[in-house]
């Protein structure tokens, strides 16, 4: 067996004939992986991870190889256009990247003149490496209102963590972990900020314990050695349950608590507010699992916590991440080898500098939108999608005139989606820079061909705080596609912004680079940097907050008139707050579990990702799908009090009976009328967008936890089968 | 002569499907359709075992069995059974009368609409005899599930992973894609 060797550069050259190979770094989710690609007359050949690669070790995903399948897409838009008919008439024109971005500039100078920058509002969805550039354009234009997923999507966690301790606390899989508590999420799926799925499966491989918190059952929960099945949105309750049990038993980490802790007395006082019968009548999880589950993560060092989005969708969404920060701090594990380490990222230019963030005036960041409700939100240059929406229908508290979003579906991705297409709708001016024309894009007034990650150069990760940076190099260009650091860069000089920008792009990352003295020439001949490994920093200067110490209590968030300590609020839409409405909706909604080969809206139209999951599923007990009249694959209707989809049932004792589990984000490229079926399946039309019920810090939407019914769809209904 | 298996620890799968996507990158085109699925991987559950709720992901390939049924059914030889233990399909040969596909046990064996012949995993052996992993097993999996080779040294691997896992994956069948050859 000698001769075999994973990724054979030569000899896969050799055998296959191809030209060259280059070896750069995917971006099919939020990045991360190496990938080593080859190509033949000029084109993508293959696709393969790449083993040097310090992240996946050469794994890879389906999404990952399945890139040039979206690079060749016939869909795809490879040259800008401008619309002709009215919105949503999908009669566009061709026009040459001048007349694209001239447009925009005059656009945005006329707002800015008639009714202040605030009024144009950029925008991107998920994490995809354009972040700083775009805060870049919105602060030095003086724009305070960039609109991302970040009010309920990582944003939170790195909020949360920088007031608690100073940056992101990472599971250290590299120093392999005894003990992994997976909370709502599912990395082998999934494709959490930070993280991939190898690293996780590898400790586990070595003989870590295994903890999940999931209402369903994923195969982590199958192979865990506790599984907490909670009732969905409970999860704030669960953690101060479990941090009951460690006071309770003196299982947390004593010297840590007494030397670097800011509030413990106060934070004790408020987890004796949580015993285990209160906290197993509020999650339905019996209280023995949570103390087998708190003393077993609790004993075992060293442990870490693999967290993600979902409990980042609800009420309780900055409080479940303190309180997750808290499980890993009183026990000892931040910043411990194989715990969760505070890392440090290479020297370079970071995202907030690079965001220029600095730059907006105090008198701009005064007009961030919902600034004042979502306090937390608004000191990370986060707003809430909703005041976007409101200042453009109801022009309150000003108006928003103009709307530019860069990789963003936020017609299938924000809550109350009528509302959200009401609001593009009326929009003024709406200019849109996608791989597709989207049923977003096909609202807008330009949409931009997008580059992807194959046909760019970049410093791949550089805003992650896992503490690594890695080349993204480009092997192929399509038509006259660019990527969306390029066209920001050129469409700056068009407003103005010449002396903050670069004559090319290459330029900034030479800037990115350039406290390590080295240029993006230099970078391009490595295969990564990564920051300076070390643990227990905290030891020798403390924690990065204002009292230097961990903070159970928060002083920062106590300045800004929050309850200093968690809490657990129920959802505005249970069974418990709403009982009149769950006589009328009597099942629990809860949304988006992850597929493989999606990620959010994407990927769709890519012929071999969709096969693997053709249509969108809603699974629900068999004995609930009885009582309902519904069988296996039957198309039903999902209603909640604000409206209806279909989606197709799939009958699962993995979820609890009083629980249905519907997909996320789905539209059908395949259906030609522009909206693709947006209003068909889109669980976001089923969910409320009042602030009220959303996190008071963080402004994040409660998607994750509704009332609904479900039944099955009239046969008269018509059917796409 | 080397003797290879394709076996995959279905215990550690955690369903990506990556090595579907790379079986379909390694035999279509880029801008081809979909073509056929040789391997897949479906969900087996949940369902209640020994009171327990359970769930595990199953991986379909063609097994390259010891005495392939398949190949003792085809009326033109077209499928042989390798010296290292490969079952391999001959597509030219292959008149498309489907009695291995309704032969196999394991349901491993396509239909080519198009082409009008039977298809299956032919373990890569176009790549393996040229020094290079089937496209499954290239270290693409991120659990490291799928391994190609000797069949001993895989299982003792195994065994050794099931021993630091502390004993996990004994409540599953031990070897599930197993071939021999």
């Amino acid at each position: 067996m000698g001769e075999f060797r994973y990724s054979n550069i030569e000899r896969e050259m050799e055998v296959y004939g191809y030209d060259s190979f280059v070896k750069s770094h995917c971006r099919m989710c939020h990045g991360g992986c190496g990938v080593i690609v080859y190509v033949k007359d000029g084109k993508v050949a293959k696709i393969a991870g790449d083993p040097d690669c310090p992240i996946a070790h050469g794994t890879l995903c389906t999404k990952g190889l399945a890139s040039a399948q979206l690079a060749y897409h016939p869909d795809r838009l490879s040259y800008p256009i401008k619309r002709l008919g009215p919105k949503a008439s999908d009669q566009w024109e061709r026009i040459s990247w001048d007349e694209a971005l001239d447009t925009i500039a005059e656009r945005i100078l006329t707002y800015k003149e008639k009714y202040g920058p605030e009024s144009v509002v950029f925008g991107y969805g998920t994490g995809r490496e354009n972040e700083a550039v775009i805060y870049r354009i919105a602060n030095i234009l003086g724009s305070p209102n960039v609109l991302t997923a970040g009010h309920f999507c990582y944003g939170p966690r790195i909020s949360t963590s920088i007031i608690t301790c100073g940056t992101n606390p990472i599971a250290d899989y590299e120093n392999f972990p005894k003990c992994i508590m997976m909370w709502g999420n599912n990395v082998t799926i999934s494709n959490p900020d930070e993280y991939k799925g190898e690293p996780f499966s590898v400790a586990l491989d070595k003989g870590a314990k295994l903890i999940v918190v999931d209402p369903r059952l994923t195969r982590p929960a199958a192979r865990a050695n506790v599984w907490l099945q909670l009732r969905p949105g409970t999860d704030a309750a669960l953690a101060l349950g479990m941090l009951n049990v460690i006071v309770k038993e003196e299982l947390y980490d004593k010297e840590f608590v007494e030397k670097y802790t800011h509030g413990w007395e106060p934070f004790v006082k408020r987890v004796n507010e949580y015993p285990l019968d209160r906290v197993e009548e509020i999650t339905w999880v019996p209280k023995e699992k949570i103390r087998e589950a708190a003393r077993l993560f609790a004993t075992t060092k060293p442990a870490a916590i693999q967290w993600g989005v979902a409990i980042e969708q609800q009420i309780n969404c900055a409080d479940n991440d303190r309180l997750l920060m808290f499980l890993m701090g009183i026990t000892g594990n931040i910043d411990a080898p194989g715990g969760q380490v505070l890392k440090r990222t290479p020297n370079v230019v970071n995202v907030g500098q690079f965001g220029a963030h600095g730059m907006l005036t105090k008198d701009q960041f005064a007009k961030r939108l919902g600034g004042e409700r979502f306090r937390l939100a608004s000191r990370f240059a986060i707003i809430q999608p909703k005041c976007v929406w409101d200042a453009i229908l109801e022009e309150k508290p000003y108006p928003v005139k103009m709307l530019f979003f860069i990789s963003s579906n936020p017609v299938l991705t924000r809550a109350n989606a009528k509302e959200v297409y009401r609001a593009l709708e009326r929009v003024e001016f709406m200019a849109v820079a996608d791989f597709f024309i989207t049923p977003t894009a096909e609202l807008a007034d330009i949409v931009l061909p997008a580059a992807t990650w194959l046909e760019m150069d970049y410093v791949g990760d550089f805003w992650k705080r896992h503490g690594y940076i890695l080349p993204r190099r480009k092997v192929i260009q399509v038509g006259e596609c660019r990527s969306d650091h390029e066209m920001l860069n050129d469409l700056a000089h068009r407003i103005g912004q010449g002396q903050y920008w670069w004559d090319n792009f290459e330029k900034a990352l030479d800037h990115i680079l350039h406290p390590m003295n080295i240029t993006w020439k230099d970078f391009n001949k490595m295969n990564y940097i990564r920051g300076e490994v070390k643990y227990y920093k905290y030891k020798e200067s403390g924690f990065s907050t204002p009292t230097r110490k961990f903070e159970l209590y928060s002083t920062i968030l106590e300045k800004m008139d929050y309850d200093p300590l968690p809490q657990y609020r129920e959802s505005p839409e249970s069974p418990v707050s709403a009982p009149e409405l769950y006589k009328e909706y009597p099942y629990i909604l809860i949304t988006g579990a992850r597929q493989p080969g999606f990620f959010h809206t994407e990927n769709r139209q890519i012929g071999r990702l969709r096969e693997l999951h053709r249509d969108p599923i809603v699974e629900i007990h068999p004995d609930a799908a009885a009582k309902e009249g519904i069988k296996e694959n039957d198309w039903v209707i999902i209603e909640t009090c604000r409206g209806r989809v279909r989606q197709r049932a799939k009958l699962t004792l993995g979820c609890d009976p009083r629980i249905v589990a519907a997909e996320h984000a789905w539209w059908f490229p395949e259906k030609k009328d522009p909206g693709h079926g947006w209003y068909e399946s889109n669980i976001n039309i089923l969910i409320d967008n009042a602030l009220e019920g959303c996190d008071p810090a963080m402004g994040a939407s409660n998607i994750r936890t509704l009332l609904c019914r479900i039944y099955p769809e009239k046969k008269e209904g018509g059917s796409h089968e | 002569m080397n003797k290879y298996a394709l076996i995959i620890e279905e215990f550690a799968c955690w369903g990506c499907k990556t090595c579907e996507v790379a079986c379909k990158q390694e035999f279509n085109p880029i801008d081809a359709e979909n073509g056929i699925k040789y391997l897949s991987v479906w969900g087996d559950g949940p369902k209640l075992m020994n009171g327990k709720l359970d769930f595990i992901w199953r991986v379909n390939v063609c097994k390259h069995c010891d005495n392939p049924p398949c190949a003792q059914v085809c009326p033109v030889e077209a499928i042989m059974k390798r010296e290292d233990g490969i079952v391999v399909l001959d597509s030219v040969k292959c008149t498309g009368c489907q009695l291995c596909i309704d032969e196999c046990p394991y349901h491993a064996i396509s239909f080519d609409d198009e082409k009008k012949i039977a298809a299956k995993c032919n373990l890569c052996h176009h790549r393996v005899d040229k020094g290079l992993y089937p496209a499954c097993a290239d270290n693409i999996c991120l659990a490291h599930c799928i391994y190609f080779g000797d069949p001993s040294e895989i299982e003792q691997k195994i065994l050794e992973k099931r021993k630091l896992r502390g004993g996990w994956g004994e409540i599953i069948p031990k070897v599930l894609v197993n071939s021999r050859g």
